[in-house]
C-alpha cells in the first residue's frame, strides 16, 4: 500500500485529537464526579434522572410541609392540653360545690376559682400562634376567635381547616376551628336535655338520663308535670299526652325511647322539660355552672334548683371533655400519620437519590483506569509519531 | 540517423523534466488537494540500419497527475455529509447543554416556584411568603425569558451562517466556472494537472457546503448540481444561490435559487454540508425547541390564570392573571395581495401540538396545512366569529377581503416564551384563599354536617353572593327561602358556582350557609389548588404535566444530539477513509520522490556521460585523423 507524507501526519494528528478529546471527557467525569456532563450522553437516563431529581425536591417540598403542619399540630395539642386540664378542674369544682356539705360561703370561693379558669379558657380559645396568629379562629387567623358580648360568648372565626400537602395526593388539616373545639358541643346527654321549671317548688333533682332506643327518639319536645307527688303525665309540644304513670323518688321515667330518674319529691304542678340537644359553647355552659354554683341554697327548693343547674353544667362540661378528647384523638392521629407519611417520604428520597447516583454518578475506579489507559495510548501516539516521522530518506541524502 | 549526441541528449532533457516534476511533487507535498505527478517515458522511434533497428533516445508523452474521479467523488460525498452533521453538532450540542444546565434550564427554577407555592400553602397570610412566590415567579419568567434569548443568538448565528455559507457557495461556482473556462482552452493539449487539481479542490470545498453532483463534458469542463438538480455551474455560466427574508417572517432568512426563470426557495431541497446542516438544524431542533417551550409557557400561564382567578386575595377581590404571555403568532405572508384577516386563539391546551400551521386561501375556501410537513390538516367550523375553524386545539378566525393565493404563517408557541411576564408585584394581590366559605349554623340540632365548598365555576356573577339552605323539612331544603329541594344523604348542590355536599340527618329549621370567603387569611384553599398544577396532566390530551412536557424536550434534544454526535463520530471515520483512499493514490510520499531524485539525478549523469563518451569518440577520431 501506497501511503503519502501527508496522510501519514494527518492520520496522526486525528488519531491523537480524538484521544485528547477522550481524555478530556474522562478529565471532566472525573473532575465532576458525574458520569452524565450532558443529556446527549445519555439521553434516556438523563431524561429520567431529572425526572426523579424533580420528585425528589417535591418530596423533600413535603417534608418541609409536613414539618409545618407537625410545629401547629403540637402547638394545638398543647393547647387542647390545656383545655382538658381546664375542664377536668372546672368539673372537680362543680362535683365539689355540688356537695350537700357546701355552704353559700364556700360555694362563692369555688365560683371565683371557676371565673378564673373560665377567663382561662377564653384566653386559650384566643391564644396566637408562634407567628402571631389566632389558633383557633378557623381560617380567618386574623380575627379574635371568643369575644363575650353581654354575657354571650360569640364565634368570629369561620369553620374551615387549612389543609397542608405532605404527600403526592396526602392533604392533612393542620388544626381545627374554634367552632369544632369550644362550640359544637351538644348540651346535655348529647341526645336531649332536661331541665326543671323556675317555678317548681318541689325537691326533684333530675338524672342524667339516657337514650334506650333510638328509633323511638323523635327529638321533640315534652314537659313532665307532676299531678300530684306521686303522679306524672308527660305531653308533647301540641298539649297531647304521651304517657302517664306513679312515681316514688329516685324513679325512672321512660317514653319515646329515652329515659331519666328524678330524685327527691317534685311537688304538684312541678314540670320537667325535655328537649332534644341543642348545640352549646363551652364557655356558656361554663357560665352556666358558675350561674348554678352561685344560686343561694337556703331551702330544699333552691338547693335541688342549684343541684339541677350544677348536674346540667355537668354533663355539659362531660360533653366538652369528650369533645376535646375527640379533638386531641384527631391531632394524635394526623401527628402519626404525618410521621409515617415523613418516613415514606424519606425511604422513596433515599431510593430516587440512589437510583440517581447510579444513573449519573461516576464509578471512580472505571474512571482512573480508563484515564490511565487513555494516558498511555496517547503517549505512545506520540512516541510513535515522532519516531515515525523522524525517518526520511532524505536525511541519508 | 541516429546520433549519439542527440539520443543522450533526449535523455538529459527527459531527466531534467523528470527532476522537475520530481522538484514540484516535494514543493507540493503539503498542498492540500495537490496529487502528485508522474512523468510517462516512451522511447522514441527507432531508425533502420543494416545491423537492425537503433533507437533514438526518450521522449516524455506525458505529465500526469495520480488522481482517481471515483476516489475524489467519494471523498467529496463523505465530506458533505461530515461537515453536515459536525455543524449540526456544534449547534445542537449548544442547546442540548443549554436546556439541561442547572444554570440555564428551566428544572430548578420551575421547581423554585412551586416549592414557593407550597410554602405559601403552608402559611398563606405570610406577607414574606407571598413575597418570595412574586420573586420565584419573576425568577421563572426571567430564565424562560434567557432561554429565549440565547436560543435568539443561536438562531442569528444561523442566519450569519447561512449567508457566509451561500456566499461560499456562490465564489466556488465562479471559482469552478473559471477554471472551466481555463481547462476548455487547454483542449486538445496535455492535461493542465494543476487547474485540475485546483478545481477538484474547488468542488471539495463546495461539497462541504452542500451536497453536490458533477458530470464531466467532453470538452474537459465540469457541470455542477445541487438541491434536486438544480445546475449551479455549467461550463462556464454560474448560477447563483440567494438569501431573501422568509416571506411570513423578515427575521427569518430563506436560501434561494436565482435560476434563469426567476428566484425560487429552496429551503428543504438543500441537504448535506454547511449549508443543510444550518437548514436541518433550524427545523429539527431550534424550531421544535421554541415550540416546546413556548407550549410549556403557555400552558403553565392558562392553567395559572385560570386557577388564580378562581381564589380571593388578601384584600378580598378575586384573583386576576397571573401571567401574561402573548397569544399565537399570526404572520400574512409579504406576497398576500387581498386584504385578509385571520386571529387565532388556543382553544384546548390538551390539544396543542406546539407545531406551525400555514392558513390558505384558495379563492374559494381556506385551508391549513403543517408548516413541517406539508400535510392538510382538517379544519372544522367556518371560520366567522360565532363558528371559528377549529383545529388541532386553535381556533381561528377569518375575516378581511382574501385573494387567491394569500396565506399566513400561524404559530401558536413558538414567540411565547420570549413574551411570559408576571403581572402581580403586590405580596397582598396572591389569591391563595378558596373563594368561599361554608358553615353550619350553631342553632342547627340535627348532626348534618356541610363539607367545604368546591368552586366549578369561578366566572358565576353570584359567585361572591351568599346563600342559606334551610331544611323545611327532614327531606327537603330552601335555598334562600326558595324552593324545595328532595335532600339527598352526601348529595352534591351546586349554588352560585360552588359546590359542596351536606351529609348526616339534618333537623328541621337546620340552616348551612355559603357565603364570601372574606377575611380568611389563612386560607390556602387556592393555592393548593395552583400547586396541583405543577403535577397534572395539561398537555397531549391532559396525559402530560408542564414539568415532564420539559423534562420530555430535555431528552428529545438530548436524544437528537446524540444520534448526530454517532453520526459524526462515524462520519469522520468514513471521511478519513475516503482521504486516505484518495491520498493513497494521489498523495506525495517524500521517500519515493527521494527516490526519483536519485534515480533520475544518476540517470541525468549517465546521459551526460554518454555526451562526453562522444565527445572522448570524436576526440579519439579527430586524433587519428589529425597527423
Amino acid at each position: 500500500m501506497r501511503v503519502s507524507t501527508m496522510s501519514t501526519y494527518l492520520n496522526g494528528l486525528t488519531a491523537m485529537q480524538r484521544l485528547q478529546s477522550a481524555l478530556d471527557q474522562t478529565q471532566r467525569q472525573i473532575s465532576t464526579g458525574r458520569r452524565i456532563l450532558t443529556p446527549s450522553d445519555d439521553p434516556i437516563a438523563s431524561a429520567r434522572a431529572l425526572e426523579m431529581r424533580e420528585s425528589i425536591a417535591r418530596l423533600q417540598q413535603f417534608d418541609r410541609n409536613a414539618g409545618i403542619a407537625q410545629n401547629r399540630l403540637a402547638q394545638e395539642e398543647s393547647a387542647l392540653a390545656s383545655v382538658n386540664d381546664v375542664l377536668q378542674r372546672v368539673r372537680e369544682l362543680a362535683i365539689q360545690a355540688n356537695n350537700a356539705t357546701q355552704s353559700d360561703e364556700s360555694r362563692s370561693a369555688i365560683s371565683v376559682e371557676m371565673r378564673q379558669l373560665l377567663d382561662g379558657l377564653v384566653q386559650i380559645a384566643n391564644q396566637k400562634d408562634g407567628n402571631g396568629r389566632y389558633m383557633f379562629s378557623g381560617l380567618m387567623e386574623d380575627t379574635q376567635p371568643v369575644t363575650r358580648v353581654g354575657g354571650a360568648f360569640n364565634y368570629n372565626g369561620d369553620q374551615g381547616q387549612r389543609f397542608i400537602q405532605i404527600g403526592e395526593s396526602r392533604q392533612l388539616p393542620d388544626g381545627d376551628s374554634g367552632a369544632d373545639v369550644f362550640f359544637r358541643i351538644r348540651a346535655g346527654n348529647g341526645a336531649f336535655i332536661s331541665s326543671p321549671a323556675a317555678a317548681n317548688t318541689g325537691t326533684g333533682v333530675l338524672g342524667a338520663g339516657s337514650v334506650t332506643d333510638p328509633t323511638q327518639w323523635d327529638q321533640g319536645q315534652y314537659t313532665v308535670t307532676f299531678i300530684d307527688p306521686d303522679n306524672y303525665e308527660v305531653r308533647d309540644s301540641g298539649g297531647a299526652l304521651v304517657t302517664a304513670g306513679t312515681f316514688d323518688p329516685g324513679d325512672t321515667i321512660a317514653f319515646r325511647g329515652i329515659e331519666f330518674a328524678i330524685d327527691g319529691e317534685p311537688a304538684a304542678g312541678d314540670q320537667f322539660d325535655i328537649a332534644a340537644s341543642p348545640l352549646r359553647d363551652v364557655f356558656t355552659a361554663i357560665d352556666n355552672l358558675i350561674a348554678a354554683v352561685e344560686m343561694p341554697a337556703n331551702d330544699g327548693t333552691a338547693r335541688a334548683a342549684m343541684n339541677n343547674g350544677i348536674n346540667a353544667g355537668v354533663l355539659d362540661i362531660d360533653r366538652a371533655i369528650d369533645n376535646i378528647l375527640d379533638v386531641r384523638t384527631k391531632v394524635g392521629s394526623r401527628l402519626a400519620a404525618i410521621e409515617k407519611q415523613v418516613d415514606d417520604n424519606g425511604a422513596l428520597v433515599l431510593t430516587l437519590q440512589d437510583t440517581v447516583a447510579s444513573i449519573e454518578d461516576l464509578d471512580y475506579a472505571e474512571a482512573l483506569s480508563r484515564l490511565s489507559q487513555q494516558l498511555t495510548t496517547l503517549e505512545a501516539a506520540q512516541q510513535s509519531f515522532v519516531r515515525t516521522q523522524g525517518i526520511s530518506l532524505f536525511n541519508y541524502l | 540517423m541516429p546520433d549519439l549526441l542527440t539520443t543522450s541528449l533526449t535523455g538529459m532533457r527527459a531527466f531534467q523534466r523528470a527532476l522537475d516534476v520530481t522538484g514540484h511533487n516535494i514543493a507540493n507535498a503539503n498542498t492540500p488537494g495537490y496529487s502528485r505527478q508522474v512523468v510517462d517515458f516512451v522511447s522514441r522511434g527507432a531508425q533502420a540500419s543494416s545491423a537492425g533497428f537503433i533507437g533514438s533516445g526518450v521522449k516524455i508523452t506525458a505529465i500526469r497527475r495520480m488522481y482517481d474521479s471515483l476516489l475524489g467523488q467519494q471523498m467529496q460525498t463523505a465530506a458533505t455529509q461530515q461537515t453536515r452533521f459536525s455543524t449540526l453538532n456544534d449547534l445542537s450540542s449548544r442547546v442540548d447543554s443549554l436546556l439541561a444546565d442547572a444554570d440555564t434550564g428551566l428544572n430548578s427554577s420551575m421547581q423554585s416556584f412551586f416549592g414557593a407555592l407550597q410554602d405559601l400553602a403552608n402559611d398563606p397570610s405570610s406577607l414574606p411568603t407571598r413575597s418570595a412566590l412574586i420573586g420565584e415567579a419573576e425568577g421563572l419568567v426571567s430564565r424562560l425569558r434567557s432561554l429565549d434569548q440565547q436560543l435568539a443568538a443561536i438562531d442569528n448565528e444561523v442566519s450569519g451562517r447561512l449567508k457566509l455559507s451561500v456566499a461560499e457557495i456562490n465564489q466556488a461556482a465562479e471559482g469552478i466556472a473559471d477554471l472551466n473556462d481555463k481547462i476548455a482552452l487547454t483542449r486538445g493539449g496535455p492535461p493542465p494537472n494543476d487547474l485540475l487539481d485546483a478545481r477538484d479542490q474547488l468542488v471539495t470545498a463546495l461539497s462541504e457546503q452542500i451536497s453536490v453532483s458533477t458530470t464531466l463534458q467532453d470538452d474537459g469542463t465540469m457541470n455542477v448540481f445541487i438541491g434536486s438538480g438544480q445546475s449551479l455551474v455549467v461550463g462556464s455560466r454560474v448560477q447563483r444561490l440567494g438569501i431573501v427574508n422568509n416571506e411570513f417572517d423578515p427575521t427569518r432568512l430563506d436560501v434561494t435559487y436565482e435560476g434563469s426563470s426567476g428566484s425560487t426557495t429552496l429551503n428543504t431541497a438543500l441537504t448535506g454540508g454547511a449549508l443543510g446542516g444550518l437548514l436541518e438544524f433550524r427545523s429539527r431542533i431550534l424550531d421544535p425547541t421554541l415550540q416546546s417551550l413556548g407550549q410549556t409557557a403557555v400552558t403553565l400561564a392558562d392553567a395559572f390564570n385560570t386557577q388564580h382567578s378562581s381564589g380571593l386575595d388578601l384584600r378580598g377581590n378575586l384573583g386576576g392573571d397571573f401571567f401574561s404571555i402573548d397569544g399565537p403568532g399570526v404572520l400574512p405572508s409579504s406576497a398576500n395581495t387581498g386584504a385578509p384577516t385571520a386571529a387565532v386563539s388556543i382553544s384546548d391546551f390538551g390539544a396543542l401540538t406546539g407545531g406551525n400551521y400555514v392558513l390558505e386561501y384558495d379563492g374559494a375556501a381556506w385551508s391549513l396545512r403543517d408548516e413541517a410537513t406539508n400535510m392538510p390538516v382538517t379544519l372544522t367550523g367556518s371560520g366567522t366569529a360565532a363558528d371559528p375553524f377549529v383545529a388541532d386545539g386553535l381556533s381561528i378566525e377569518v375575516g378581511g377581503a382574501p385573494a387567491a393565493g394569500d396565506s399566513f404563517l400561524i404559530r401558536p408557541t413558538q414567540d411565547a416564551s420570549g413574551s411570559l411576564t408576571a403581572l402581580i408585584s403586590d405580596p397582598q394581590a396572591i389569591a391563595a384563599a378558596a373563594p368561599t366559605r361554608t358553615a353550619a349554623d350553631f342553632s342547627n340540632t340535627g348532626d348534618a354536617s356541610i363539607s367545604p365548598p368546591t368552586v366549578y365555576d369561578p366566572q358565576d356573577p353570584l359567585l361572591l353572593n351568599n346563600a342559606v339552605i334551610e331544611f323545611t323539612t327532614p327531606n327537603t331544603y330552601s335555598i334562600n327561602g326558595a324552593g324545595a329541594y328532595l335532600y339527598v344523604d352526601g348529595g352534591t348542590i351546586a349554588v352560585n358556582g360552588s359546590s359542596f355536599t351536606i351529609d348526616g340527618t339534618p333537623g328541621v329549621g337546620d340552616t348551612f350557609t355559603l357565603s364570601a370567603n372574606f377575611g380568611a387569611t389563612g386560607d390556602n384553599g387556592n393555592a393548593l389548588n395552583l400547586g396541583a398544577i405543577q403535577s397534572t396532566g395539561i398537555l397531549d390530551g391532559g396525559n402530560i404535566s408542564i414539568g415532564e412536557n420539559y423534562s420530555q424536550l430535555v431528552s428529545t434534544v438530548g436524544s437528537a444530539t446524540f444520534q448526530i454526535q454517532a453520526s459524526l463520530d462515524a462520519q469522520n471515520v468514513v471521511l478519513a477513509n475516503a482521504e486516505n483512499a484518495l491520498l493513497e493514490r494521489a498523495g506525495v510520499n517524500l521517500d519515493e520522490e527521494a527516490t526519483n531524485l536519485i534515480r533520475y539525478q544518476q540517470a541525468y549523469q549517465a546521459a551526460a556521460q554518454v555526451v562526453s563518451v562522444t565527445k572522448n569518440l570524436f576526440d579519439t577520431l579527430l586524433g587519428a585523423t589529425r597527423r
